[in-house]
């Protein structure tokens, strides 16, 4: 059971002083807020006893400015109006720490997302909303407790789902770091998709190498127990502590569930090919239209013989390889998806392994017309120009198709070839133009797996583009919006080996800081209970949606038992849901509480800063400390 | 060696402080290795600190780098050292001891406060490398607003000896006889994030070899767009007009055998479109065209971004440029084929015109010094495990992060910085056994 010490400060000798600062965020705020006019308005206020504004409030010299403020004007509260909190609430609660103020003393004020990105034609008015906003913010600050962050004791075990490269490479990379890894793979042997390919572009390895060599590094650690033909089928708890069920239905019927308790969670479960519709570029209606994963398993199967290339038995002498089959889509051109949008990105991967796959061709087969008809040629990564060089070296044509007129293939009776792909070739003035043809090959592009049951566990954050989505696409690729909840490779997003094995490596060194030490710290916004005011009524854990945060037990209290709320500060979020419906408000947010409410809301409506009344030192201020969670879940 | 030598021991040594080498830094500082972090310039933060908002976000560049470069100055498990250059790392016994010289800012670090009153008094303007020559900067300054750490340098080619810093300083830190200093790091592992630069902007006859004023480089228009750019707005550097037509020449440094850059340099695409954005918000009614060969917007929700930019109004023009040249107005004039219109060899005429430039590794084996790792033939470091292990140098022990083994933009850099944390860390379990620093 967790233990929470609440206890009511000491009320001190000292003052509420509020250090208030304004970040002209390099003109970001400033262009449009008179961010020194907000200044002067809030040291009206009679708890501020520092305002001022500065350029970057983020950089070290801003961060000093509160460092000194704490230190030599004795300022207990800090209120900082700038950017997203998301982007810097860390920065400053560090900032406190290092003055040694309780780090949580602090209000971040969004004046940037809130008020001047929003109201740029109105300057007077985005400096008023400001000023409202951050009075509230000082109003917050001045009710706020000294909270603790909640420690968390870990598990140094992770839950690797998906056995591809991407899996296999995380997992090797965490045992090699001393962690247990449970490798999780739906189908029957490890590899992915790696293990279908012959060649890979640009090393020329073979997939079945590179697929061996991770294999052997996989079951030659001791530390990684392999479950093959299994899913994940449980996943509660929280970062640190997971509880993940894998199911393996192949075992006996009583058998077939495992529990595995693990600090993290890595999902690398891959992509599909995209499947083309029935009859898009003649897909599903003439043998001769195939898909590029299709062609090169026939490719590897066509024996080297004066017959020339045969796919399907039939031979091959003029192939048109179309790029952005499935990716690249667009609103009114393409037919749309199961979840009524178009793929409108790009895969990434097709456009260097339609060239690498026409060197192939070209090498073993130099009598082969080949043509390709692409939007743009998209061969970025390290060695791959040169396929699209050698390929167009060596006599392939390449047409350039408009966006809104994707080729077309018609099948011929009786012809000398298979049929026609008919194309507006852009690098010749938009002429039409007719290419006789044994074969199409489509450049199918990624699409993510039905993952469904396992994003559910989690609800788990989906993007547009129904991959996987990161927290923040730039400065956070492998983290989701589960602490603890890791991606590798292509379930994010379409990618090739070299970046999946990237990826998967990132997500395996952010599982590795995870679990580090043996706690982790969580934010303290969490519900705590009033013992004093809790009636027992159960009110709150009907609204309850996370399982195992709130509970209702029997405790001791002034020598008689009484029923109470009790929160699993680590399983709770801190959404709120139970304070909204508790009438004798016993149960609150810590950080967050409804007396806070109360007094923003008071401050955004007053007219005037200086008039807000004056808070007395620390009055019903608490400090909010968990203990240590240890227990199973 | 001198006895004034600084030891130092450390679990890793990573060389650069541009986003790889900061993030590469801070996986390791998180798990509890020790890093020494030494960056050549006098600020950490790389490239990235020096643009104005990122693709495909949209985020301002200072306010996303920023926490970064400050969590890796205020780390406990990392010791940085600035405007420092590593001279060489040798190996052995299975360790790397590396030489560092510190050079000299002409201020004594422990007493400055970063006031800026040296800059005040400095009388002597030179040109703003942070801003790529459009502005200046002072021969005392502390090189940008956000920079960390916020010490001043002090050009001491350009110094005239005055004095009149030294007068106002008030902790009396400026000391005109300030030696480099010499450190030696024994380290356990070493990560090199070394980092790109632009291909030159003066490398190409065709281009007017950078002698006209009006065509910029991509980092001088960032600088421009940046909301603490030098002129406070875009305008044209040759007479401060607002320009109303501006022109991107896609893959002037990139896919371009004659300036053996054969490869696709992977950004450019992106940071014009991205410019085009801002352009077209900061000018709305500028026109706004973008000369391509093809459109590389290969990344996680890119092409959704160059379709915005379509929708936008942004003209993209499948043409390569043949050539630059000039009119009496220093207006740039482009000599193009239009493939789509098939009209035949034209002239247009530009305000401003930005050369898209490339990639080049910022250091080369070939130059020697450092550490003798091998190149590929594209110059960038060899990456021998590219596919499964694609942090691996050719040398046991030696990761690579971020641009030093190719082109990439910010997103990948710091992918890549990641799995060279990685990396090494495995590496330091199975050659160094020893418990690594604990957090506190």
């Amino acid at each position: 059971m967790t233990e929470t010490n609440t206890s009511a400060l000491e009320p001190s000798g000292d003052p509420v002083r509020v250090g208030v600062y304004v970040c002209h965020c390099g003109g970001n705020i400033s262009d449009v807020i008179d961010t020194k006019a907000v200044a002067a308005a809030l040291a009206a206020h009679p708890n501020v006893a520092v305002s001022n504004d500065y350029m970057f409030m983020c950089s070290d010299p801003g961060q000093a400015l509160i460092i000194d403020d704490i230190k030599a004007n004795h300022i207990n509260r800090v209120v900082v109006a700038a950017c997203s909190p998301t982007l810097h609430e860390i920065t400053f609660r560090k900032a406190l720490q290092r003055a040694g103020l309780n780090p949580y003393l602090f209000e971040y004020v969004n004046i940037r997302e809130q008020a001047s990105w929003v109201h740029k034609g109105d300057h007077e008015g985005a400096t008023r909303k400001a000023v409202r906003l951050v009075a509230a913010g000082v109003e917050k600050v001045v009710r706020q407790d000294e909270l603790f962050p909640i420690k968390v004791g870990v598990e140094p075990h992770v839950v690797v789902v998906g056995g591809g490269v991407a899996g296999m490479s995380a997992a090797v990379a965490l045992a090699g770091r001393g962690l247990g890894v449970t490798l999780v793979e739906k189908g029957v042997a490890l590899g992915g998709r790696v293990a279908d390919l012959d060649r890979v572009y640009p090393t020329e390895e073979r997939g079945a190498d590179l697929v061996q060599d991770l294999t052997r590094q996989v079951e030659g650690h001791s530390r990684i127990d392999v479950r093959l033909g299994s899913e994940v089928v449980g996943l509660d708890g929280h970062v640190g502590k997971f509880a993940v069920t894998v199911r393996t239905s192949s075992a006996a019927p009583d058998d077939q569930d495992h529990l595995v308790r693990a600090g993290a969670v890595v999902i690398a479960t891959g992509f599909d090919h995209y499947k083309p519709a029935q009859g898009e570029h003649g897909f599903g209606e003439s043998p001769a239209v195939v898909t590029l994963p299709d062609f090169q398993a026939a490719l590897r199967q066509c024996p080297a013989s004066r017959r020339g290339l045969q796919v399907n038995g039939r031979p091959a002498r003029s192939v048109a390889f179309i790029h952005c089959v499935g990716s690249r889509q667009i609103d009114g051109v393409h037919a749309p998806q199961a979840d009524g949008k178009v793929n409108d990105y790009c895969s990434r991967t097709c456009c260097t392994a339609t060239l690498h796959t026409i060197r192939q061709v070209q090498s073993r087969f130099p009598d082969v017309d080949v043509y390709d008809l692409h939007k743009d040629i998209r061969t970025y990564g390290r060695g791959h120009e040169a396929y699209y060089e050698d390929a167009s070296r060596a006599g392939a044509l390449f047409f350039r198709f408009p966006d809104e007129e994707p080729p077309t293939f018609a099948a011929s009776t009786g012809g000398e070839y298979a049929g026609t792909v008919t194309t507006r070739d852009i690098l010749t003035w938009g002429e039409e133009l007719e290419i006789p043809v044994d074969l199409v090959v489509l450049a199918t592009g990624m699409v993510p797996r039905d993952i469904a049951s396992l994003i559910d566990l989690r609800k788990l954050p989906v993007g547009a583009d129904r991959f996987l989505q990161e927290v923040h696409p730039k400065l956070r690729p492998v983290e989701t919006g589960v602490a603890g909840i890791l991606l590798a490779g292509a379930c994010q997003g379409p990618m090739d080996i070299n970046e999946a094995c990237t990826a998967a490596q990132t997500a395996a060194v952010k599982a590795a800081i995870l679990l580090a030490n043996p706690t982790i710290e969580l934010d303290p916004f969490v519900a705590v209970v009033d013992g004093e005011r809790c009636d027992g009524c159960g009110k709150c854990l009907a609204e309850c949606e996370y399982v195992g945060a709130l509970t209702m037990a029997d405790v001791e209290q002034a020598g008689a038992t009484v029923r109470h709320a009790v929160v699993n500060p680590a399983m709770c979020v801190g959404c709120g849901a139970c304070a909204a419906v508790c009438s004798p408000r016993a149960i609150n947010v810590a950080g967050w509480t409804l007396d806070q409410f109360d007094a923003m809301v008071d401050a955004i409506i007053a007219e005037d800063v200086g008039a807000l009344a004056h808070t007395e030192c620390r009055a019903g201020v608490r400090h909010i400390e968990f203990a240590v969670i240890s227990g199973g879940n | 060696m001198a006895a004034s030598t600084q030891q130092l021991k450390a679990d890793v040594l990573v060389v650069g402080a541009g986003i790889a080498g900061l993030q590469a830094s801070l996986d390791l500082a998180d798990q509890g290795k020790s890093v020494v972090l030494v960056e050549r310039k006098p600020s950490i933060g790389g490239t990235m600190i020096n643009l104005s908002k990122v693709f495909p976000t949209l985020d301002c560049a200072s306010c996303i780098t920023t926490p970064r470069m400050a969590s890796v100055a205020h780390h406990a498990n990392i010791d940085l050292f600035t405007l420092s250059e590593v001279d060489g790392i040798e190996k052995a016994e299975g360790r790397f001891r590396a030489t560092i010289t510190k050079r000299p800012r002409y201020i004594e670090e422990d007493r400055c406060i970063g006031c800026k009153r040296c800059e005040e008094a400095c009388t002597v303007f030179l040109e703003d490398d942070f801003d790529h020559g459009l502005g200046a900067k002072k021969a005392i300054s502390i090189p940008f607003t956000n920079a960390i750490p916020q010490y001043p340098v002090l050009d001491a080619e350009n110094c005239l000896l005055c004095g009149a810093c030294a007068k106002v300083c008030p902790t009396q830190c400026i000391n005109f006889l300030q030696e480099p200093k010499q450190v030696e790091v024994d380290a356990g592992a070493v990560i090199l994030a070394t980092g790109f630069e632009l291909t030159p902007i003066d490398a190409k006859p065709q281009y007017g070899r950078g002698g006209f004023p009006n065509v910029l480089s991509p980092l001088q228009m960032e600088r421009l767009l940046a909301p603490h750019g030098p002129y406070g707005g875009v305008m044209r550097p040759s007479d401060g007009q607002t320009p109303s037509s501006i022109a991107y020449v896609q893959c002037a440094g990139s896919r371009d055998k004659s300036l053996g850059v054969p490869y696709c340099s992977r950004v450019c695409c992106m940071y014009a479109i991205k410019q085009a954005m801002l352009l077209s918000g900061s000018l709305p009614i500028a026109d706004i065209t973008i000369y391509y060969m093809d459109i590389r917007a290969f990344g996680k929700g890119y092409e959704q971004f160059y379709q915005n930019a379509r929708a936008m109004g942004v003209e993209f023009v499948k043409a390569k440029v043949a050539r630059i040249s000039e009119d009496e107005g220093h207006n740039p004039i482009l000599r193009i084929e239009r493939q789509e219109a098939g009209t035949g060899p034209e002239e247009v005429r530009h305000d401003l015109v930005v050369l898209s430039l490339g990639m080049v590794p910022a250091w080369k084996p070939s130059q020697g010094g450092l550490i003798a790792v091998e190149a590929d033939t594209d110059g960038f470091l060899k990456s021998p495990g590219m596919k499964l292990s694609p942090a691996l140098t050719t040398m046991d022990g030696v990761f690579a992060a971020g641009t030093a083994t190719g082109p990439k933009d910010i997103v990948d850099a710091i992918t890549d910085a990641g799995a060279a944390a990685m990396a090494a860390t495995n590496y330091l379990a199975r050659t160094q056994p020893a418990p690594a620093r604990h957090l506190p």
